[in-house]
C-alpha cells in the first residue's frame, strides 16, 4: 500500500509547482498591462497541455510500469466479462489443475518438509544406533529403557534431551474400548522442545521418577473434546486403561508431539508404565525396544560433534544393559554397536515413510494434468487470437508496441490463472483433507494440520504465474505475429495463412494426447495392480469375519481363569443368532503384527539363516474353519491337543514344501531353535494347511505354523492370552454381531475390555495406499482424458470453421460428404498417431519408476498398454467426428454466398 | 501516424542532452525554481532559446531522479510555495563532462558546415 500514497504525494507536489509556475508567469503578464484573466490565459497558453506537463513529470519517476498493469488488469478483466463462458470453463480448468497440485504439495510439504512447530526445531538431534560397518541406512532408532537410562545420565553433549514411546490407553473400563492415543515421556520432554502450558503444569524431571504415582498432561485438543476446556480438568482423575491419574497441566495448542502425522491425546511420565503394564513393564526389560531419544545441542555444538561424542560413549552405555537372553555372538554385536544422530528438526512420521512413493508420484501426476490444462487454455486463446486479430493488427498499425502487446495478452493470462489459483486453493483444503481421510485408517489415525501459510501461497502464487505464462505465451506471440496489410485488409485471412495459424494449436493437442495417454497408463497400471490384490486369492475368506479384540489385563484373572474365561466367551458367542462359528488366535491375518522364530528339524538339517524363520500364530480348532482356510492334509486340532499333551502343528504349504521337500511331512518333528543352555521340546507336525498371507497381502506367503492355543503354556508367551483376538463368522453383516459379543464378554467379566473391526475392513485398511493411488490416478487420468477431448474438439472446430471457405469449394467441386468427413479426420488421424506414439514411448521410459508400487504387474504390460491406447483412441476419433460431421453438414451454396 | 502522448517524448529525446546541460548550467548560478530557469534561460540566450515548458518539468525532474539537482520547498510572497531547485555534487561533475562533450560535438559540426573558413581561421 506505500506506493500509491506515496504516488499521490507526489501527484500533488507536481500539480503544486505547475500551478506555482502558472501563478508567476501570470503576474509577470499582469506586470506588463494585461487585465487578470488575459494574464492567466496566457499563462496557460504557454504552458501547453497542463494535464499532459503533469503526466510526462510524473513519469520521470517510473510509476508508468505500474500504471500499465493496472490499464491492463482493467482491460483484461473487461475482455474476460465479456466473455463468460469461455472465462468460466478457462478457470475451473486451472482451478482444478492447480487445487490438485496445492493439495498434494500441501500433504508433501506438512509431512516431508516442515520443521516441528516447536522451539529452534534445527538443534533437534535423533539418537540412533548402528553398528560400526554400516552405514547411515542400518541407522535404528528405537532403544530400551535400561539403554535410555545409560544415554541419559552419561551425556553432557545436550542441553536437554528426553525419551518417549507410544501407547493407546482405554478410556472405558470395561466393554468396548474408547481408546486415546497416549505417550510415555521422559521428565524432560516438554521443557527439552519449549512447549509452554495453557493450564496447569508440565512435566519436570520429579515427576518422572521409578516408583513414582503417575499424573497426566493433556493435549490442547483432548482437553477441549473430553473436558470442555475447563479449569476444573486440572487436579480430576483421568482413568487410563483403569488406572486412575491425576491431571497436572495441558498442552499448548498445536502441538502434537514429534510424531508427524499423528497425535496424543495424554501423555503420562515414563515412570508410569510400571503401574499401566504392571507385570508387562518394560522398564527393566533388556530387549524391548520402544523407545525413542531426541536430544537438543548446545549451542555452538555441531551436529558432526554430536555424533562423535555419542560414538565415543558407546561402549560405556552398552556394557552394563546387554541382553542376557541373547545368543553370545549377538551379545558380542550388541557391545560393539555404536550410538549415534541426526537431525530431527523435521520429526518422524511413519505417512512420510510408507507413503513418500505414493505422494511423489501422485505429484508427477497432478503435475502433467496442469500441464495439459494449460495445453487447453493455450489452445484456446490460440483460436479466440485469431478472432481478435482485426483488433490486434489495429493496435499494432496506431503505434502499439509488440512487446506491450503482448504484455496485456499476458496479463489477462496471469489473471485468469490468479482466479484459478484462488479457487484451487479452496479446492486444495477440502482435497488434502480429503486425502487424510483416505489414508487414515480406525487403527492408524492420520492427524496432519494443514496451515495456508506464506509457502503454501507462496507456491501456489509460483505455480500460477507459471501456468499463466505456460499457456499464454505461445498465443500471445503467435497473435501479435500479424501481418498488417493482409489484416487492415479487412475479412478473412486467405487460406494458407489460415492453417498456418493452427499448427501450433495442433502441436499442442498432440501433446496432449501423449500426456493423457501417459496418465491413463499410469491409472491402468495401477487399477490393475489394485485389482490384483483385491482379487488375490489370500488363502482365507475375508468376507463376513467379526474380529474382537478382547483384553482381560484388568479382569485380575490367573492365566487358568483366563483359559476358562475365553471358553466360556466363545460359547457364548457360538449360540448368538446369525453366528456360524467362532474361533480365537494370538494373531489375526493382515494385521501388520507378526511372531516368528527360527525352526529346525528334529533330525537335523533343513534350511539354515533367514530360510529357517517361520511366522507363527497358536489358534483354537476351529480357526481353519472359520476363515475358511482347507485342511490339505493330516488333521485339524482337536481336544486331544490339550495343555500337557505332546506339542504338535499345523504348517501351511510353502512350509511343508521349505522343510521337507517332497517328502510327507505329517508325522515329522521340527523345533524351535534352541537358547544357549535349554533344549526346546519336538513338535509333530500333524497336518498341511492351505498357504495363506500372514502380514500382508502384498508378501509373498512366507512358512507359517500354527500351534493349538490351548498348548501355549510357556510362561514368556503366556501373556498373549490375556488379548487375544476372536474371529466370529456371520451369516450376514459381520457388524450386525458387535453389541450382541459385548453382552456375551461382559456378562462373563466386566472389566474385559475390546475392540471390533471385520476383518474386510482390515484387509482393506492394509491396501490404502494402493487404493489410494488406483482412484486418484484413474480420477487424474479420465480428468486428463477429458480435458485432452475438449482440447482436440476445440481445435478441430475452430479448424473447420476457419477452413469453410475451403470445404465449400470442394464440395461446390464435386466432393461428397465421405470426402468431407475423410479430409477431417486424416487430420485427426495424424494428430492421434503422433500423439499416441510419443505418449507410448513417453510412458516406456516413465513407468518403470512405479515397478515397486505394483503388485504382480509388468511396469510395461503389454495389455494395460493397448487397452489404454484403445480407449484413448475411441474418444479422440469420438471427439475428432463431431466437428467433422458438422464439415460434411456444410451448406456449398450458403458459404460461397457468404464470401 | 504516432499517438500525441508519444510525440512529446521524442520532442524530449532531441533537446534532452542540450536542456539538460542549460538547466545544470543556469543552476550553477543559484538555486531558481523551474519558472525562473525557463525564464533566466530564455534571458541569457537573447530571447532565442525558449524553453518548452512541457520539457522542462519533466527534464527537471529527470535530473532530481538522477540526483544532479536537489529540490526543496520555498514559501514565496507571491502566494503558493515554490519548488527551488539547486545544484548537487554530481550535477556539478555532470555538468562539466556535458560541456567538454558539447564543444567536441559544435567543434565537429563547425567543421563539417565551414570546412575553408576552419582553415583559414587556424
Amino acid at each position: 500500500m506505500r506506493i500509491p500514497f506515496r504516488r499521490r504525494d507526489r501527484d500533488k507536489e507536481i500539480n503544486e509547482e505547475i500551478q506555482g509556475h502558472l501563478t508567476l508567469a501570470a503576474r509577470e503578464e499582469m506586470d506588463a498591462g494585461k487585465n487578470r484573466l488575459g494574464a492567466e490565459g496566457a499563462a496557460r497558453r504557454e504552458l501547453g497541455n497542463e494535464g499532459r506537463v503533469r503526466e510526462l513529470t510524473r513519469d520521470m519517476w517510473g510509476w508508468r510500469w505500474l500504471e500499465n498493469l493496472l490499464q491492463d488488469v482493467r482491460y483484461g478483466l473487461r475482455l474476460l466479462g465479456k466473455n463468460p463462458g469461455f472465462t468460466a470453463v478457462a478457470i475451473l480448468t486451472l482451478a482444478l489443475g492447480i487445487g490438485a497440485n496445492t493439495a498434494i504439495f500441501s500433504l508433501i510439504d506438512t509431512v516431508m518438509l516442515k520443521m516441528l512447530p516447536v522451539q529452534k526445531p534445527e538443534e533437534l538431534m535423533v539418537v540412533g544406533m548402528r553398528s560400526p560397518e554400516s552405514g547411515d541406512n542400518e541407522f535404528n532408532n528405537y532403544f530400551t529403557n535400561p539403554i535410555w537410562e545409560q544415554v541419559r545420565d552419561q551425556q553432557d553433549i545436550f542441553s536437554g534431551i528426553f525419551t518417549w514411546g507410544t501407547a493407546r490407553f482405554d478410556l472405558a473400563q470395561g466393554g468396548e474400548s474408547h481408546n486415546v492415543d497416549g505417550l510415555y515421556v521422559s521428565g524432560d520432554y516438554f521443557n527439552t522442545l519449549g512447549v509452554r502450558t495453557v493450564a496447569g503444569r508440565l512435566f519436570s524431571n520429579s515427576d518422572d521418577k521409578r516408583g513414582c504415582s503417575g499424573s497426566v498432561v493433556l493435549s490442547y485438543g483432548f482437553w477441549q473434546e473430553h473436558f470442555g476446556g475447563t479449569q476444573s480438568a486440572i487436579g480430576s482423575m483421568l482413568n487410563l486403561s483403569s488406572h486412575p491419574l491425576q491431571v497436572i497441566g495441558v498442552a499448548a495448542p498445536g502441538f502434537f508431539g514429534v510424531d508427524v502425522g499423528e497425535k496424543f491425546d495424554v501423555a503420562i511420565p515414563l515412570c508410569t508404565e510400571a503401574i499401566v503394564r504392571g507385570k508387562g513393564s518394560m522398564l527393566d526389560q533388556r530387549s524391548a525396544w520402544w523407545l525413542r531419544i531426541v536430544g537438543r545441542m548446545k549451542p555452538g555444538i555441531t551436529p558432526q560433534q554430536t555424533s562423535a561424542h555419542l560414538q565415543v560413549m558407546s561402549p560405556q552405555v552398552f556394557a552394563p544393559v546387554v541382553p542376557q537372553n541373547w545368543k553370545p555372538e549377538m551379545q558380542k554385536d550388541f557391545l560393539r554397536t555404536i550410538l549415534d544422530s541426526t537431525s530431527a528438526g523435521k520429526g518422524f512420521s511413519a505417512v512420510r515413510h510408507s507413503y513418500d512413493q505414493a505422494l511423489r508420484m501422485l505429484m508427477a501426476v497432478v503435475g502433467l494434468v496442469l500441464l495439459i490444462a494449460c495445453a487447453n487454455i493455450a489452445s484456446l486463446m490460440l483460436a479466440r487470437a485469431a478472432t481478435r486479430q482485426k483488433e490486434i493488427s489495429i493496435r499494432l498499425a496506431i503505434g502499439a508496441s509488440r512487446f506491450r502487446l503482448i504484455r496485456q495478452l499476458l496479463t489477462e493470462c496471469v489473471l485468469l490463472s490468479f482466479a484459478g489459483a484462488v479457487l484451487g486453493v479452496l479446492f486444495a483444503r477440502w482435497g488434502s483433507a480429503l486425502l487424510v481421510r483416505f489414508i487414515s485408517t480406525a487403527r492408524s489415525p492420520v492427524f496432519l494440520q494443514f496451515s495456508l501459510d506464506a509457502r503454501m501461497l507462496g507456491f501456489t502464487a509460483a505455480v500460477a504465474v507459471l501456468t499463466g505464462l505456460l499457456f499464454g505465451l505461445l498465443p500471445a506471440i503467435r497473435a501479435t505475429r500479424v501481418s498488417l496489410a493482409s489484416a487492415m485488409k479487412g475479412g478473412q485471412q486467405d487460406e494458407s495463412q489460415g492453417r498456418a495459424h493452427i499448427r501450433p494449436g495442433r502441436w499442442i493437442v498432440a501433446g496432449q494426447v501423449a500426456l493423457s495417454l501417459v496418465l491413463v497408463i499410469v491409472a491402468g497400471l495401477f487399477l490393475r495392480s489394485f485389482n490384483n490384490l483385491l482379487t488375490l486369492d489370500a488363502g482365507f475368506d475375508r468376507s463376513n469375519v467379526l474380529m474382537v479384540f478382547a483384553n482381560a489385563h484388568n479382569a485380575n484373572a490367573s492365566p487358568e481363569q483366563r483359559v476358562t474365561l475365553w471358553k466360556q466367551a466363545i460359547q457364548g458367542l457360538q449360540s448368538l443368532p446369525g453366528v456360524i462359528s467362532v474361533s480365537e488366535s494370538v494373531i489375526t491375518p493382515i494385521s501388520g503384527a507378526g511372531w516368528n522364530d527360527a525352526f529346525s528339524l528334529q533330525s537335523g538339517g533343513g534350511p539354515t539363516g533367514r530360510d529357517a524363520l517361520a511366522n507363527i500364530n497358536s489358534v483354537s480348532p476351529d480357526y481353519f474353519g472359520t476363515l475358511r482356510s482347507p485342511i490339505r492334509a493330516g488333521r485339524n486340532f482337536d481336544s486331544r491337543d490339550a495343555a500337557g499333551a505332546p506339542l504338535v502343528g499345523i504348517v501351511n504349504e510353502t512350509m511343508a514344501h521349505r522343510f521337507f521337500g517332497n517328502a510327507d511331512p505329517l508325522g515329522q518333528y521340527l523345533r524351535i531353535e534352541d537358547m544357549p543352555g535349554t533344549t526346546t521340546p519336538p513338535i509333530q507336525v500333524i497336518g498341511v494347511v492351505k498357504d495363506a498371507k500372514y502380514r500382508t497381502l502384498r508378501e509373498t506367503t512366507p512358512p507359517t505354523i500354527y500351534f493349538p492355543i490351548a498348548q501355549l503354556t510357556d510362561p514368556h508367551l503366556q501373556r498373549m492370552t490375556e488379548a487375544p483376538a476372536f474371529e466370529i463368522r456371520t451369516a450376514s453383516q459381520p457388524a450386525a454381531v458387535a453389541r450382541a459379543a459385548e453382552e456375551v464378554f461382559t456378562s462373563l467379566n466386566k472389566s474385559v475390555s475390546m475392540t471390533f473391526r471385520t476383518l474386510e475392513e482390515q484387509v482393506d485398511d492394509s491396501l490404502r495406499q494402493d487404493q489410494l493411488l488406483a482412484t486418484l490416478s484413474g480420477f487424474f487420468g479420465g480428468l486428463a482424458l477429458l480435458l485432452a477431448m475438449i482440447g482436440l474438439y476445440g481445435v478441430l472446430a475452430y479448424m473447420v470453421t476457419q477452413r469453410r471457405k475451403e470445404i465449400g469449394i470442394r464440395m461446390a467441386l464435386g466432393a461428397g460428404k465421405g470426402a468431407i468427413l475423410r479430409l477431417i479426420m486424416r487430420d485427426v488421424s495424424i494428430l492421434l498417431v503422433a500423439g499416441v506414439a510419443a505418449g507410448v514411448g513417453i510412458s516406456m521410459w516413465t513407468t518403470q519408476f512405479m515397478q515397486k508400487m505394483l503388485f504382480e504387474l509388468n511396469a510395461r504390460d503389454a495389455k494395460t498398454i493397448l487397452l489404454a491406447v484403445a480407449v484413448l483412441t475411441g474418444v479422440a476419433l469420438i471427439a475428432g467426428y463431431l466437428p467433422a460431421r458438422r464439415a460434411a453438414g456444410l451448406d456449398p451454396n450458403a458459404i460461397l454466398r457468404d464470401e | 501516424m504516432t499517438p500525441p502522448r508519444e510525440r512529446y517524448r521524442d520532442q524530449l529525446e532531441i533537446l534532452q542532452g542540450t536542456l539538460d546541460m542549460l538547466i545544470l548550467q543556469t543552476l550553477q548560478w543559484g538555486p531558481r525554481h523551474g519558472y525562473a530557469l525557463s525564464k533566466a534561460i530564455r534571458t541569457q540566450s537573447g530571447e532565442i532559446l525558449r524553453v518548452d515548458t512541457g520539457s522542462l518539468y519533466p527534464a527537471l525532474h529527470r535530473l532530481e531522479r538522477k540526483g544532479w539537482v536537489a529540490a526543496e520547498w520555498k514559501s514565496s510572497e507571491v502566494g503558493p510555495r515554490l519548488r527551488v531547485y539547486h545544484l548537487t555534487r554530481a550535477g556539478k561533475k555532470q555538468l562539466l563532462s556535458e560541456r567538454s562533450r558539447w564543444a567536441r560535438l559544435t567543434e565537429a559540426v563547425a567543421g563539417i558546415l565551414n570546412p575553408q573558413k576552419k582553415e583559414s581561421e587556424s
